[in-house]
């Protein structure tokens, strides 16, 4: 592939590629970080199975919050209501009880692709330790500073909130309509990158460098660089 | 909180299991009950998951996802089936009590119902079902109470525990690595990863470690405990525990114990609390220790089944949980967003200046629910505009639904819905979160005299009128006629407020801004020093001079509007235009109006492109048109201007002045008079005189049209 006469689009045949490459290449550099797992995409009736259709998965990243008395928590609790009375033991000397809730955030991301953008998209979305949805606000607040700054600042990135393509819940998704116009961009840059098959392989390795800075998500150098042997 | 590790032993404290609801079960269950529980509550079976602690400072939950509710076979869509091969996800059986009351809820026994689930755990252990299946172990109880008006979801979850009488004691409590030799320890990491690999095992939570006398290790079934007895093999009880405290062991080893020392009569156990960090075996945080269990008494017998505790807390205190899940599971919340970050999407990518605080916030106000009132409203709520009301005296039609599209068959029956309050119903249904109102009233007009007896009514529909005007920041003037036309105009430039007129003719059409009013309204102060400090020259739309000012729909009348309704054929008393005009003026008019709030003088905004607000490239306003002009005819379209009259009948100082002093005084002559009107504009003089030359109207510069300056709206 001419570098210089592509959109910055790939194929759905090119995304798997590049997301197995993206794994494998993740799970080599940056062992400290959890992994990206391939998942088939559920089927769907009615919808034309694709031979490899699906998406790489990052899920259960725990952030932990600095405990803080939060009058939401309280608001949330039953007021009245102890339905066991004091004879029946709720708990034994052989419960362990906790003290401490640290109040935990967890992520899940997900890379999918998208059909009519023809991009690699990313998908995440927040909870609390007792399941309920973060809003964006609250998500903002997680990441990093750097990260709220490119947010708000660049031109390429924005955050949507969508039915998730195989799943019918409401994710947050960074929009996808800027990304083959970066995409071009940054692969005009480098010069090595000028033989068509490496192109491919890098792809999500390269988008996730510019993706990633939004949600807080570094890619280590050596991705870039190194080679799969 | 920590026991220490000391010879006689402390009491093993387990860490209770957490559990974890994901926002697609409660989703599924919603769904569930709508459509298929009802109000059936039986008990429901579901499955938990859980998997190995993986992090060191967080402990894994029992989780519920949309997959634990039992599978339909006609949904297969977006619920993957459970594969024992996932290591992430340990299967563990549960029961699901959901009432449908919130008193019902508080009502259950939760007594009785422990004890039944712990009589089935001790049930499996007694026949061996825990040895074949173990993850039987980990039966879990659920109540919940769905209430879906609220998208509240109230639960409760019990984890029950055998509860042994003495206590188990604990000898010892160590990471696994200095428990182990360290040839044991490489052993022992190499097969628990290959268990945790291997799709046959991976899902299953406790097994045995045996490790020869030679340091090889291996990982059994639990049924293969005879043959693991041998000289010199050490043997551990292994579980997967969701707990990472260093001192205490999970929940899972409460009923593992009871198993062991039930089936295999020890009293002396060494367990395995396998947990891992990036998906391999950690033996540093592991823990291996030594229990010692006092078997208690009558525990040979099934049918004496022991005390069980298990029900969770919630942040230490014994009370249920609730969670509210509005934001995202209620649909009109997720309209809401939608909406929202549809707008903020296009503000982004192509007009950073856009206000939808403004847009959210202004006022509308359509006279009219017809063909224009309909499709200007739809595009209104499209633009982010919430609030917004029709008015309108008639009832939907037969053939309404067609040309009106806020209508359908439904409303045509049983004599026809008004079609302010079917507008309305309608508006909501597409986006609930919008504030629409209906008025149903009739717009007094001039040239339809009346009798001494209504003049009453009439009056007080005038003066609703003047405070529906009042109390609104746009007026759209959305009618069938030219004379129901008039009294808006004139309200709207007694109060100065933003007013577009849509007109249609069979093929051609009109749509135009109203100029700002010629004397200040009452409330309207600002006006004059917002006129002073900008320097654009189209703003000398000054109050009194009415000469600059732009024109209203009736500044180039040359007679006062009078009934156009009689004397009529039956096709042009019908609304008779080509469907696909309607749709266009009604897009231009919301257009229109948008593109006037973000003017910065607003409703005095002149026509000329203002060199002074292009500002950085970002304003994509070229022109604010006066008038626009189309005919489809030739499928053609142009901007012109007209500039205020001063002898208007509805805009010029002449008739405001009249109106606010004379009130009804003015309203009902000019309602009953025909010459009322143009007797007080100057109108007939103007006649007069004109009689003499032809006069040059402002709008007849293009060719092709013959009759697009009479507006002719039947």
């Amino acid at each position: 592939m001419d570098v210089s006469s592509w959109d910055g689009t790939l194929s759905l045949n090119e995304f798997s590629l590049a997301a197995q490459a993206f794994e494998e290449k993740w799970k080599i550099s940056n062992s400290a970080s959890p992994p990206w797992l391939w998942v088939n995409a559920p089927i769907r009736p009615f919808v034309a199975s694709q031979k490899v259709d699906g998406f790489l998965s990052m899920e259960n990243i725990c952030l932990l919050r600095p405990s803080e008395d939060n009058g939401a928590e309280v608001s949330r609790l039953e007021e009245e209501k102890t339905s066991l009375s004091e004879k029946e033991e709720a708990i034994d000397d052989a419960t362990l009880v906790h003290s401490n809730h640290h109040e935990v955030h967890y992520y899940d991301f997900h890379i999918v692709y998208s059909a009519s953008y023809r991009v690699p998209v990313l998908y995440f979305r927040g909870y609390d330790s007792d399941g309920l949805p973060l809003q964006l606000n609250e998500i903002e607040k997680d990441l990093p500073a750097c990260s709220a700054k490119v947010l708000l600042e660049s031109k390429w990135t924005f955050i949507t909130q969508e039915e998730h393509p195989y799943f019918n819940r409401p994710w947050y998704k960074l929009h996808p309509c800027g990304t083959s116009e970066w995409m071009k961009l940054l692969f005009l840059d480098e010069a090595v990158l000028a033989e068509s098959k490496v192109a491919i392989e890098l792809h999500l390795v390269s988008w996730f460098s510019v993706v990633g800075q939004v949600i807080g998500l570094r890619v280590p150098i050596e991705m870039v660089n190194g080679r799969i042997n | 909180m920590a026991k220490q590790e000391r010879s006689g032993g402390s009491i093993l404290q387990f860490s209770p299991f957490q559990s974890f609801v994901d926002e697609g079960f409660w989703h599924r269950l919603s769904s569930l009950k709508l459509n298929k529980f009802g109000i059936d509550d039986s008990p429901i079976a579901i499955t938990g998951f859980y998997a190995p602690c993986s992090h060191s400072q967080v402990s894994n939950h029992l989780t519920l996802l949309s997959e634990s509710l039992p599978c339909d076979e006609s949904e297969q869509s977006s619920v993957p089936a459970i594969s024992l091969g996932n290591r992430n996800r340990c299967s563990v059986p549960g029961i699901l009590y959901n009432t449908n009351t919130l008193e019902a809820y508080h009502a259950l026994d939760k007594k009785s119902l422990l004890k039944e689930e712990a009589k089935k755990i001790w049930e499996d252990i007694h026949t061996g079902k825990a040895v074949e299946d173990s993850a039987v172990l980990l039966r879990f109880l659920l109540i919940s109470f769905a209430d879906l008006k609220k998208w509240s979801f109230h639960y409760w979850f019990a984890f029950p525990a055998l509860v042994f009488d003495p206590p188990v004691t604990v000898v010892e409590l160590k990471p696994a690595s200095q428990w182990f030799t360290s040839e044991e320890a490489d052993s022992v990491s190499v097969a628990c990863n290959g268990w945790r690999n291997s799709s046959l095992t991976a899902g299953v939570p406790f097994f045995l470690v045996c490790i020869a006398s030679n340091s090889h290790a291996t990982i059994r079934h639990l049924k293969d405990w005879e043959a693991c007895q041998g000289d010199g093999r050490k043997v551990l009880f292994g579980f997967y525990d969701p707990c990472h405290l260093p001192n205490n062991p999970g929940w899972p080893l409460r009923n593992f114990l009871a198993l062991i020392c039930s089936r295999w009569n020890l009293k002396t156990v060494h367990f395995l609390c396998y947990r891992e960090n990036r998906g391999f075996a950690d033996l540093g945080v592991s823990l291996v220790g030594e229990a010692v269990i006092t078997i208690p008494q009558g525990w040979r017998d099934l049918q004496c089944v022991p005390n069980a505790v298990g029900w969770e807390l919630n942040k230490g205190r014994h009370i249920s949980r609730v969670i509210n899940l509005a934001k995202s599971m209620d649909p009109a919340m997720l309209a809401i967003s939608a909406a929202d970050l549809n707008l903020k999407l296009m503000r982004w990518r192509a007009w950073p200046s856009l206000n939808l605080d403004e847009l959210s916030s202004t006022k509308c106000l359509l006279l009219g629910a017809g063909t224009l009132g309909c499709q200007v409203a739809r595009m209104l709520m499209a633009w982010g505009v919430r609030k917004i009301t029709l008015l309108d005296n008639g009832r939907v039609a037969m053939s309404n639904p067609l040309r009106q599209s806020l209508y359908t068959l439904d409303n045509c029956l049983n004599g026809g819905d008004f079609k302010a309050m079917a507008a309305v119903k309608s508006l909501k249904q597409i986006f609930p979160a919008v504030e629409a109102e209906g008025v149903v009233m009739a717009i007094p007009m001039p040239g339809h005299p009346v009798s001494s007896q209504e003049e009453e009514s009439v009056l007080e529909d005038c003066r609703r009128l003047h405070e529906l005007v009042e109390s609104h920041d746009a007026v759209f003037l959305l009618t069938d006629t030219r004379e129901s036309r008039w009294l808006p105009a004139l309200l709207c430039a007694n109060a100065n407020k933003i007013t577009i007129t849509a007109a249609l003719g069979f093929d051609s059409f009109l749509v135009m801004r109203h100029g700002s009013g010629p004397l200040n309204s009452s409330n309207d102060v600002k006006a004059e020093s917002e006129i002073a400090l900008s320097g654009d020259m189209d703003s000398l739309a000054l109050a009194d001079s009415g000469g600059e000012r732009l024109g209203c729909y009736f500044c180039n009348d040359v007679v006062a509007p009078t009934d156009s309704t009689a004397n009529r054929t039956l096709d042009q008393q019908c609304t008779v235009t080509r469907p696909g005009l309607a749709p266009i003026a009604s897009s231009l008019a919301a257009e229109l109006f948008v593109d006037i709030l973000h003017h910065p003088n607003g409703i005095f905004a002149g026509v000329i492109a203002d060199s002074t607000n292009s500002g950085g490239g970002d304003q994509p306003l070229g022109i604010l048109p006066h008038q626009i002009r189309g005919s489809l005819h030739q499928f053609s379209q142009m901007t012109l201007v007209g500039h205020a009259s001063e002898s208007c009948t509805a805009c010029s100082s002449t008739v405001i002045t009249e109106y606010r002093k004379k009130g009804k005084e003015f309203l009902l002559p000019a309602i009953n008079h025909p010459t009322y009107l143009e007797d007080l504009t100057g109108l007939t003089e103007l006649m007069k005189s004109a009689s003499s030359f032809k006069l040059d109207c402002n709008n007849e510069t293009d060719d092709d049209d013959d009759d697009d300056d009479d507006y002719v709206e039947l």
